[in-house]
């Protein structure tokens, strides 16, 4: 359901721009786990940034569903990531100043939820990742692996179609990083559509299937 | 935008401000006191106003004083003595001649103010003035002991006399009844009969519309004894009441006009009208009051501009936190409505503050001066009002600019 047909993209103006995405061409089907891996600065997160929607393409076409993604502004990309996505990324992104719980519960607030529905979500999604005893523990009283768990949370609470990882594990041990793995793989059995950015193989390893990247271009794609 | 959404954005808004408590305090003090500076000044000036009026209209705003100019001395021309208004001249404005005018009342005095007047073996110096009875009517005087002055104590020139709150207290004694004690002035002997109401005249006094002196250290004869002192007929000063404030200058010029013609044009005359006071007092309070509101609200400004600036601040360091909100699905609007918010309750706090505090300040210091301070509601209202609006347009520009900002930006932000 996600298809990039010829996607370019270069940052910089015009004389001194450096394309990070060169005709791009990817399909994502409903379900799949697909992890994106390569050397730093072949354009991984910039390609994921895009799928996310979080960031606009330069030239090509990008269709989620039956939506042109690359034809919308950004209100509307907005309310794609709302209703769509989820995101985990390698710095967790938490609000430290929240609770596990309020952080969990923003993406509701922006979907606008009742209070009510939207504490009964956040507690479902905290004691689904296991963390039913760290409801009102802030990020810094947290664990990496736990904050990562609370961002999962997050990235769940709206019930998105696909969960954009950005490098999930870079910040985490490697016994914690299988743990949030096996979290995944759950998710994706769930029917989750699981896009990760990743630079280790035992990581990429947990994925359906692995594409390589180097300068901007995706060189292949393997199946497990 | 609905609005239990708005009132989930507004609970954003203040744990932001929560948890930025410093910050938060710190703005809110720049409003907070920008309103009492509005509160101060508007009550200050209130007061003042009222204050002054208050001792105007103690003396009639329909009050005139007309006089002899005395013209430098010519060589060529005879100089004329006397003081240009004669008994003759009284009696046909009493009569009605000048239909502008009220009530009109002679004042016969020395040169001099100060005359030495004894009780018992007690000197002390009193200004001496002639008038008649109708002289405390127009100039609003009241009486704590005794009566006003007697037509039969003008026209059988009687010796009595009516005494200020100071002559009482200094010549007399506060705790003796004056009335019917005999006052002595060179071989005069006067009866007391009775005593006036303490008056304030400072800032009369200030603005050089009534000599410095105080005007309750004053002994009041019976003109036409104080004539028979001079040996003359001459008034020196008439106190006339116009029919209405309105009628003031028609009451001058009718009296002036039946001087002159009188008098065969001999002599000028002057005039003053409480009226003319009242104007300057008028136009010299509104300038203070104007400066003093400007220079309060510009302060409300500053302290509208300090939350411009740290809510600016605020913005910059929250880039990273504005692409996380941005990233999990607020809107532009979202992100623009929580910084407004946050603004908004900013300046309505320290509103807020700054009218309770400012309250309270006058209420303590209405004990502490024993005057009943005036807040003048209107302006504090419109100046808690106009923290709000200050409030909101120094929130707008930061709010564009978090609204405006590109989730992969702000998130690469640290
Ligand atoms: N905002 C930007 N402005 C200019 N250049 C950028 C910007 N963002 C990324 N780039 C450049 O684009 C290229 C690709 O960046 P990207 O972050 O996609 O790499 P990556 O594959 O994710 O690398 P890493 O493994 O280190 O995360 C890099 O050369 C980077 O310098
Ligand atoms: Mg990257």
């Amino acid at each position: 359901m996600i298809e990039l047909i010829n996607v370019s993209k270069a940052y910089g103006s015009d004389e001194l721009s450096v394309p990070v995405l060169k005709d791009v061409c990817l399909s994502i089907p409903k379900g799949d786990f697909i992890a994106i891996m390569g050397p730093s600065g072949s354009g991984k997160s910039t390609l994921l940034n895009i799928i996310g929607c979080l960031d606009s393409l330069d030239a090509g076409v990008y269709q989620l569903g039956r939506q042109r993604v690359d034809l919308l502004d950004e209100d509307e990309l907005t309310q794609l990531r709302l209703r769509h996505m989820g995101f985990v990324f390698q710095m967790f992104n938490l609000i430290p100043r929240f609770n596990a719980l309020r952080n969990v519960e923003l993406p509701m607030i922006y979907a606008g939820m009742q209070p009510q529905q939207r504490i009964q979500k956040a507690v479902a999604a905290l004691s689904r990742v296991g963390l039913q005893d760290r409801l009102n523990h802030i990020p810094a009283k947290l664990s990496g692996g736990q904050q990562q768990r609370v961002a999962i949370a997050r990235a769940l609470v709206n019930d998105p179609d696909i969960i954009i990882a950005d490098e999930p594990t870079g910040s985490l041990d490697t016994k914690t990083g299988h743990e949030i793995m096996k979290l995944f793989q759950t998710l994706n059995r769930h029917g989750k559509t699981i896009v990760m950015v990743t630079h280790e193989d035992n990581i990429a390893a947990y994925a359906q299937r692995v594409a390589h990247m180097r300068d901007g271009v995706i060189t292949d794609i393997v199946r497990h | 935008m609905l609005l239990a959404h708005v009132r989930d954005i507004y609970f954003q808004a203040v744990w932001a401000l929560r948890d930025n408590l410093m910050r938060t305090l710190l703005s809110i003090l720049g409003i907070f006191i920008g309103i009492i500076a509005v509160m101060a000044v508007g009550t200050v000036t209130q007061t003042v106003h009222n204050f002054v009026f208050t001792e105007l209209a103690s003396y009639g705003l329909q009050t005139i004083w007309i006089y002899r100019q005395h013209e430098a001395p010519n060589p060529y021309s005879t100089v004329r003595t006397g003081s240009g208004i004669t008994n003759l001249d009284l009696e046909q404005i009493q009569k009605g001649c000048c239909p502008a005018v009220a009530r009109v009342s002679p004042e016969v005095y020395y040169q001099d103010w100060s005359q030495l007047f004894r009780f018992g073996n007690r000197y002390n110096n009193v200004i001496l003035e002639g008038v008649d009875g109708v002289f405390f009517d127009i100039s609003r005087d009241e009486f704590t002991i005794g009566r006003n002055f007697r037509d039969e104590d003008i026209d059988n020139r009687r010796n009595v006399a009516i005494i200020g709150s100071e002559v009482h207290k200094t010549l007399i004694g506060e705790h003796q009844n004056p009335v019917g004690k005999s006052i002595r002035f060179g071989e005069q002997k006067f009866i007391v009969v009775g005593v006036l109401k303490r008056k304030n005249r400072d800032f009369l006094a200030s603005i050089g519309a009534a000599e410095d002196y105080d005007v309750n250290n004053k002994i009041y004869i019976p003109y036409t004894v104080h004539q028979q002192m001079l040996a003359s007929k001459d008034i020196h000063q008439l106190l006339i009441e116009s029919r209405s404030v309105a009628e003031t200058q028609n009451a001058v010029d009718q009296v002036v006009e039946l001087l002159q013609r009188r008098n065969n044009n001999h002599f000028q005359y002057k005039w003053d009208t409480m009226e003319s006071w009242n104007t300057k007092a008028n136009n010299i309070l509104s300038n203070i009051s104007l400066l003093g509101l400007v220079a309060a609200f510009v302060s409300l400004l500053v302290g509208g501009v300090g939350i411009m600036n740290i809510m600016t601040t605020s913005v910059v360091e929250r880039t990273r936190e504005i692409g996380i909100r941005k990233a999990i699905g607020a809107t532009q609007n979202d992100i623009r409505l929580q910084f407004i918010l946050e603004a908004v309750v900013i300046s309505t706090l320290g509103g807020s503050f700054g009218l309770g505090v400012g309250y309270i300040l006058s209420i303590v210091a209405q004990h502490m001066l024993q005057i009943p301070l005036q807040p003048p509601w209107m302006i504090i209202i419109a100046a808690f009002l106009v923290s709000i609006g200050v409030g909101l347009a120094s929130g707008y520009y930061p709010a564009k600019r978090a609204a405006r900002l590109k989730p992969v930006e702000a998130l690469r932000h640290d």
